[in-house]
């Protein structure tokens, strides 16, 4: 029996809650990455923080990292790499979403 | 006894599977072995007895075979998951990945794990699917967050092996270790010797790179899971199905309502062997 008749006679309805949950949890793990020593989170804290040292002249800063280690790291060269994983990321994650929210 | 067919490579995954008269683990570690070599691109090394060997069809890159410590009733059945210890020594690999046989692989994220640590990680927290809010599971009232040994990260390095040693140890004496934490001890279980030895290694802290960064994803109890599609294996090559139905029965004053879920490219590890069977046979 395939999963859409099994869903079909069960009279399942499709759990919006967890789809979110289950979507947090898949690319939340998605926003990690290992990167000049250290370990981030492409997040928006961390992007807006970035920003402003890569604004500076001096753009060598040091960040505590998700390990709590302090890092030296080059502020414009990890801004860029967090960027595009946070773009890519939620992108990815806000599509399956709408395909996930059509569901009943 | 080793049997080693292909030379010795830098990284791959290590996977023990020990039939028992209910379930066909090398089955299952066929099915996770080829997951892990299609999604990860890594070699595979199964960890068996005689016995179990003889059921082999995957062309696994190492086949090591070891006496079984027959020594762990479970529901009346022998267990075989004792001895997961000796993956420091056994692994053909300087950096390797323990998994579960029964760890449905379904993306490239364990690779990861490879740039956390420069000696060990393994998962600290769970997340039941359709279950978002499940508590932790505690060795008891009075201990610690039980750590999981069904993802575990090795480098080959004196630290990994002080906790693998400890592993050894803390199997050797588990009674003794049930009775200090509270838990009841006789089945011995990998994630508390794991917990219990990695706090020991570490004076009883915790070092946060010891831990994965995201959680454990379990398919738990009141849970079923259903592949949408079976895998493929022709002369075209490989096709894994990454998407599945997740069926929840959510109680709810005496009545039942079954909910579902969809998922894809997702990592999860299903703890009913029945289940995993269903899912292997599509």
């Amino acid at each position: 029996m395939d999963t859409k008749t099994l869903i079909k006679d069960a009279k399942a309805r499709f759990a919006h809650n967890s789809a979110k949950a289950y979507l947090k949890e898949k690319y939340d793990s998605k926003l990690i990455i290992a990167e000049q020593g250290g370990l981030w989170k492409a997040d928006a804290q961390t992007i807006a923080l970035l920003q402003a040292f890569s604004n500076q002249f001096e753009t060598k800063t040091v960040l505590i990292d998700t390990f709590d280690n302090p890092v030296e790291i080059d502020a414009t060269a990890l801004l860029e790499t967090l960027s595009t994983t946070y773009n890519n990321v939620m992108t990815e994650w806000y599509a399956e979403w709408q395909e996930l929210e059509t569901k009943r | 006894m080793a049997r080693i067919r292909n030379e010795t490579v830098s990284r791959g995954v290590v996977l023990f599977a020990f039939n028992s008269s209910k379930y066909n683990y090398v089955e299952m570690a066929e099915y996770c072995a080829r997951r892990a070599k299609s999604f990860l691109d890594l070699p595979t090394t199964i960890i068996t007895d005689e016995e179990s060997a003889e059921t082999i069809t995957y062309d696994f890159d190492n086949i090591i075979i070891v006496e079984p410590d027959k020594n762990n009733i479970r529901e009346h059945q022998v267990w075989i998951n004792k001895g997961r210890y000796q993956a420091y020594e056994l692994s053909p690999y300087e950096e390797t990945l323990v998994l579960d046989a029964d760890y449905v692989i379904n993306s490239d994220k364990l690779l990861k794990t490879f740039d956390f640590s420069d000696s060990f990680c393994c998962h600290n927290r769970t997340e039941m699917l359709m279950y978002p809010n499940a508590p932790q599971e505690f060795l008891s009232s009075y201990s610690y967050s039980s750590l999981w040994a069904t993802v575990i990260m090795f480098k080959k390095s004196t630290r990994a092996k002080q906790i693998f040693d400890a592993l050894e140890m803390v199997q050797n004496n588990y009674d003794h270790y049930a009775n200090i934490h509270s838990f009841v001890g006789g089945i011995y279980r990998n994630d508390y010797g794991l917990t219990i030895a990695l706090k020991i290694v570490n004076g009883h802290s915790d070092v946060p790179s010891d831990y994965i960064p995201w959680n454990l994803v379990h398919v738990g109890k009141n849970t079923s899971v259903y592949a949408d599609a079976p895998d493929t294996f022709d002369c075209k090559g490989e096709d894994f199905n990454t998407e599945f139905t997740v069926m929840f029965d959510n109680w709810k004053n005496s009545k039942m309502r079954k909910e579902y879920l969809n998922i894809k490219d997702m990592d999860f590890h299903i703890m009913n062997k029945d289940l995993f069977e269903g899912i292997m046979n599509g």
